[in-house]
């Protein structure tokens, strides 16, 4: 300990020094002086009674309300940013079940989209054929008509040409109804 | 040139009697009534505001109350919590009257064995009364140590119960020494700074400021400890530890 060694330096201090000095008016230490101790001990029960008043009337209650405000303010604050942590973590939650929703439903869509689409053009595709299909039907026709013409035609000027090769031939106008019939039979023939 | 002690001397400012006894005002009630004032001051002034984010003056009052709550909560525990106003008055009362001693031409009522034998007898007067009402006639097993053999006991007893009534002693010439022997070096040394002067009176002076940083320590230390082995004996007094 410090306080030994301190206090007896302190005493040879004191020893060495009143060696100098005038010792105290009593020649002692003034605290050894009993006739000082009741106002010293009368006053110290005020001094500390009113002090103890002080602390614990005014003091401790003012500072452990100020604490205790504190901790709590704390508190509070500490749990209403847990909560708005998990408010938050919540809300994110559901934003990403959104936004996986969304995403599905957007799929979806685009699934069913290109679906109708194809069927469109299938029914697109489809029509054109028929409209196609009608026309190639008709311009066959067409075809079919004008190949019947032609060939009409072509029996007349075989007709024409049987009864000028026969006039040429016979020197005398060929039986129109002899001719025809044989040139129906050459193409029955055929 | 003065002697070391004159610091010392009690001096009746106003003289006042309660019946035949002496109760003048002196200049240790001076000094005891200052050292009251400025920690009210701090402590009720400082507190005004009760603000959540403290100023500088509530936190250092603050830190106060902090300092002795732990100090009571570490060394007594939850049962402490009663005595907590009373050992807080002691520390700042004795740490005000410490500190302000060390103003020059102040005066240090704590120097005064009377008052610090005072203070610490209420402390061992009141925890013996508490050891005794928590436990009975059971308070006296705390001098006789447990788990010991039996012809140690005759030896061990009287050990123990001379080491409880020193208590009071020792804690009041702890704290009385102190102040007595750190105000008493100030002094002769600066005496000595008068006496060397000009030429070589720089060398104590330059102890002197050492010297009272010290003492501001030990002013603290003091009050810290005397505060802290109040806390123990009422520990000792409440949970019979030993």
């Amino acid at each position: 300990m410090r306080t030994p060694v301190y206090s007896a330096l302190a005493a040879l201090a004191v020893l060495g020094a009143s060696g100098t000095a005038h010792a105290a008016a009593d020649g002692g230490m003034p605290q050894l002086n009993f006739h000082d101790f009741s106002p010293q001990v009368v006053w110290l029960v005020i001094a500390f009674v009113a002090l103890y008043l002080v602390m614990s009337k005014a003091a401790i209650p003012a500072i452990s309300d100020t604490l205790d405000k504190r901790q709590a303010k704390i508190q509070g604050d500490l749990d209403a940013a847990e909560k708005a942590n998990e408010e938050t973590r919540a809300l994110v939650t559901a934003y990403e079940k959104r936004l996986s929703d969304a995403r599905e439903e957007a799929r979806r869509l685009q699934r069913e989209r290109s679906e109708a689409d194809s069927a469109a053009a299938m029914t697109k595709l489809a029509e054109l054929g028929q409209r196609l299909g009608a026309k190639i039907d008709e311009a066959e026709k067409r075809i079919a008509g004008q190949r019947s013409q032609v060939l009409e035609g072509i029996e007349d000027m075989a007709h024409d040409i049987a009864a000028d090769v026969y006039a040429k031939l016979a020197g005398e106008p060929a039986d129109k109804a002899a001719l025809g019939a044989k040139i129906a039979l050459a193409k029955g023939g055929r | 040139m003065h002697s070391p002690m004159e610091q010392f001397e009690i001096k009746r400012l106003l003289d006042l009697r309660i019946g035949s006894l002496d109760a003048s005002y002196t200049n240790s009630a001076l000094w005891m009534t200052i050292a009251v004032i400025l920690a009210t001051l701090l402590f009720v002034y400082g507190m005004r505001q009760r603000a959540l984010v403290p100023g500088r003056l509530q936190a250092v009052a603050e830190l106060g109350y902090e300092f002795v709550a732990g100090m009571v909560r570490d060394n007594v525990g939850s049962a402490g919590k009663k005595y907590f106003p009373f050992i807080l008055t002691l520390f700042v009362f004795i740490l005000f009257c410490n500190t302000l001693g060390l103003v020059p031409y102040s005066f240090t009522p704590t120097s005064h064995i009377i008052v610090t034998f005072s203070m610490a007898i209420v402390v061992f007067v009141g925890v013996t009364i508490i050891g005794f009402a928590r436990h009975g006639l059971h308070f006296l097993e705390f001098f006789v140590p447990k788990g010991v053999p039996a012809w140690l006991l005759v030896i061990l007893v009287p050990i123990e119960v001379i080491s409880y009534f020193v208590r009071p002693f020792s804690l009041s010439i702890r704290l009385f020494a102190n102040m007595l022997a750190g105000h008493t070096m100030l002094k002769v040394f600066g005496g000595f700074v008068v006496m060397l002067g000009i030429l070589a009176g720089w060398a104590p002076l330059a102890f002197i400021v050492a010297l009272t940083g010290l003492e501001l320590i030990i002013a603290f230390l003091q009050a810290y400890v005397f505060t802290i082995l109040t806390c123990l004996y009422l520990n000792d007094a409440i949970h019979m530890s030993h």
